[in-house]
């Protein structure tokens, strides 16, 4: 099942977790986004990815509530307010926090499980097999590929401009004079890198009309076809169930 | 590519792309941009600091090379953080679109040309993006996202204003702040950004 998992398209896999985030916005909590919840959970653990996945999610959602809790049952008692230890509190507001908790943490599994299981190179790739336009493949491939230079770049800056005798500790004010020490040499690097890199592009027909080839193809059944279509047409339909209702 | 130009070296402009609006030494640019703003925006985390800065490529770009080149940047950063980070960036994409496309707008009016002008385009840029992103905050998060700007909006509820009012007056503080501070950067570089380098981005330099 695992191997299964991991071969379908990357745009079925997107289908399904927007229609899961859709569903859990628009059917009525706690049905709708407990039901979404356990089928990312269910997925993620069938791509051995479930632990993460819960990680993900209870990572956004546990601090929303305990920040909503606060806010709406204690500091901004909305409803019925009974006296505990002192304070009013709103015990009534813990319910409604928790139903938003519950729906964040839904739509990050539902996302995160995607996310988790698909390479984004693989994920390029299959938007450009449905036609993304070459300079967005290059957007969006380029950006996840430059992430790691840039962050290997940032610490040698870091520590070039700390033998110089930059420090990086202390108060706010010294630490955001360390931080701008940083930015500047970097900014000026990747403008300079980047006309480099515009000639490079320029030289390798870019800007080139005609159809492209990919080294690899990523396989997209009749089958799963069907079944992305019929997942985009029930995400529609939630859409207007939501908005008529 | 290259054309001599008397004592100095000139560029043709290059080709046009993304409907002829977006060069490709911009498109070049918008990944590296990208990954400034996440690299920047992990160092000020990590140096905890009351400012995010994790939009100063998407500022730097859109300074450089217009609304449009900003707003594939801003767009671009939130995707792949939500692909490499947590999905919740993917709800504030329109927020850095927004950003990306006033401080674009801010550039062709010559707001990267002095510091007053940058601290005038980082408050403007900062209200627009805080005014974005309420809606999201108010729908996804119930008005309250777990981090500065949060507690702050708690501190503003216990003043009893309404939670729109609170979360919008966070939102604006802690963005007015950020994107003053990130628009003076900018503003900064492009004044030590060699003049030739300006001009291969299709505009004036903004310092010049």
């Amino acid at each position: 099942m695992i191997a299964r998992l991991g071969g379908i398209n990357p745009l079925t896999a997107l289908a399904l977790a927007v229609l899961l985030v859709v569903g859990t916005y628009v059917v009525p909590a706690p049905s709708g986004p407990l039901a979404a919840l356990a089928l990312a959970v269910s997925l993620a653990a069938m791509a051995g990815v479930a632990r993460r996945v819960i990680i993900l999610a209870a990572a956004v959602s546990i601090p929303t509530w305990i920040f909503l809790a606060v806010m709406n049952a204690i500091v901004a008692p909305e409803g019925e307010v009974v006296r505990v230890g002192g304070f009013d509190v709103a015990p009534g507001a813990l319910v409604p926090a928790a139903w938003i908790s519950l729906r964040l943490g839904a739509a990050v599994a539902a996302l995160g499980w995607v996310v988790m299981t698909t390479p984004p190179q693989r994920l390029v790739r299959a938007l450009a097999r449905r036609g993304l336009p070459a300079w967005s493949q290059y957007l969006l491939a380029a950006s996840l590929a430059a992430v790691p230079e840039a962050r290997r770049r940032a610490r040698e800056v870091l520590d070039a401009q700390r033998s110089r005798g930059l420090a990086v500790g202390g108060g706010p004010v010294a630490r955001l004079r360390a931080t701008l020490a940083l930015a500047g040499p970097l900014m000026v690097s990747l403008v300079t890198e980047a006309e480099r890199r515009a000639l490079a592009l320029d030289a390798r027909a870019f800007d080139a009309r005609g159809a492209r080839t990919s080294l690899t193809e990523v396989a997209d059944s009749n089958g799963e076809r069907t079944v992305r279509t019929v997942m985009w047409g029930l995400t529609v339909v939630l859409i207007v169930w939501g908005l008529v209702r | 590519m290259l054309e001599g130009a008397g004592s100095s070296i000139s560029y043709a402009r290059v080709t046009p792309l993304a409907k002829n609006y977006v060069s490709t030494i911009a498109l070049a640019l918008i990944p590296r941009a990208v990954a400034l703003n996440l690299a920047i925006g992990a160092i000020v985390a990590a140096l905890k600091l009351p400012v995010y800065l994790d939009s100063i490529g998407t500022v730097l770009v859109a300074a450089l090379a217009g609304p449009l080149a900003g707003i594939l940047t801003g767009v671009t950063s939130n995707l792949v953080l939500g692909m490499l980070s947590s999905p919740t960036f993917i709800a504030f994409i329109p927020v850095t679109a927004v950003i990306g496309a006033s401080a674009g707008v801010a550039s062709r009016v010559g707001a990267f040309r002095t510091v007053p002008r940058a601290i005038a385009a980082g408050i403007m840029i900062g209200l627009l993006a805080g005014a974005a992103s309420v809606p999201i905050v108010l729908a996804l998060f119930g008005g309250v996202t777990a981090g500065g700007t949060g507690i702050l909006t708690i501190i503003l509820r216990s003043l009893d204003l309404p939670l729109g009012s609170a979360a919008l007056i966070s939102s604006m503080s802690v963005d007015v702040l950020d994107k003053v501070l990130s628009c003076v950067i900018v503003a900064a570089v492009l004044a030590r950004l060699p003049r030739r380098l300006g001009a291969r981005f299709g505009l004036p330099h903004p310092a010049a």
